[in-house]
């Protein structure tokens, strides 16, 4: 019912209406692609900068976290230090409190009689079958230097200006008077002190040489007041 | 008959095949291109259907109207304003009443028989 010049026309414009909508049609495809593309690019770039600045922070962390373990270190070290001094300082304090009769001492020890020689032989001086406060002084030295806590003699606690006096019969330990025999009482390792006074030659053969009855005891257990208040 | 449906596959075709791509700017141009051809093809067809079919009415409407409604976008670009609006209304308008036209056309045929 068409006519011929008409399907040619209708023909011919039919295709440049395709052409053009096709023309189009990829133009927009492409515009949306690139688009598209952008946008994967634009994320991909986003997320590789969060990434690299994640990878930042965490340099700066461990950094941070480097210093600090320093710091740390540091301040074990130093209070590692302060222990060891102030360990140190509280084991002196207590040793010195114990030579100063500050504090009760109880703990093993030694205990050493020094008696007058019962038999003095006629004609002899019985100045030299005594006990003299030297001896006392020259025990009591002895077990200081080796390494006695707390000195006693006949009860009373040997402080760090104590003095021995002799007053005639009797000897003054400080300012109470005492008459043989006096016991001298020390704590500290036994052996030690035992071992010190023994040694040949040494403080007991001296006394002995000098007419002492001198006697050692080993205690397991020797007990010490404080001494209260300066002794004078 | 079916030779106006070859047409727009054969246009389709070419179309894929040069791969042209249309630049950005002249995008617009296109859209008035595809508005004025569909507009004087819908009008070929209603004119056929009427038996008023004439060639070169046809064709000079389609060049005289394409040239225009370009030259109206162009000068709308270049003054900034929308003016290709008119084009595109102008040929709406137009298809949607030859579209009225031919079904009335074509129904009333279909009575007859």
């Amino acid at each position: 019912m068409l006519k011929k010049s008409e399907v040619r026309i209708l023909t011919i414009l039919c295709m440049v209406l395709g052409f053009l909508l096709t023309l189009s049609y990829q133009t927009a495809a492409e515009k949306n692609n690139k688009a598209e593309e952008g946008q994967a690019l634009w994320e991909e770039d986003r997320l590789r900068n969060s990434v690299l600045e994640e990878q930042e922070q965490n340099k700066e962390l461990e950094e941070e976290w480097r210093s600090l373990q320093g710091e740390v270190r540091e301040m074990e070290e130093e209070i590692a230090g302060e222990e060891v001094s102030s360990f140190n300082l509280v084991e002196d304090l207590e040793r010195l409190r114990m030579l100063t009769g500050e504090v009760p001492v109880k703990g093993p020890g030694i205990e050493v009689t020094l008696d007058d020689h019962t038999y003095v032989p006629d004609g002899s001086n019985p100045n030299d079958y005594i006990v003299h406060e030297r001896h006392i002084q020259e025990v009591v030295d002895e077990l200081m230097l080796a390494d006695a806590e707390a000195i006693s003699i006949n009860g009373f606690r040997i402080t760090r200006n104590s003095y021995i006096q002799c007053i005639g019969p009797v000897i003054k330990v400080d300012s109470s008077t005492s008459a043989a025999p006096f016991v001298i009482q020390a704590v500290g390792d036994p052996e030690q002190l035992e071992a010190a006074l023994e040694l040949s030659g040494g403080v007991k053969d001296k006394l002995v040489n000098e007419n002492v009855e001198v006697r050692t005891q080993k205690q397991n257990q020797v007990m010490m007041e404080a001494v209260v208040g300066e002794s004078e | 008959m079916w030779l106006p449906v070859v047409g727009v596959f054969l246009g389709v075709v070419i179309g894929l095949l040069t791969g042209v791509h249309i630049p950005a700017g002249y995008s617009l141009y296109f859209t008035i291109a595809i508005l004025a051809v569909l507009d004087t093809l819908v009008g070929g067809c209603k004119a056929s259907l009427e038996k008023k079919f004439e060639d070169s009415l046809f064709l000079s409407g389609l060049v005289i109207n394409l040239g225009f409604a370009l030259s109206l976008a162009f000068l709308g670009n270049q003054l900034g304003v929308d003016l290709y609006l008119a084009a595109v209304f102008a040929f709406g308008v137009r298809l949607f009443r030859n579209i009225a036209i031919m079904r009335r056309e074509l129904l009333r045929r279909w009575k007859i028989k």
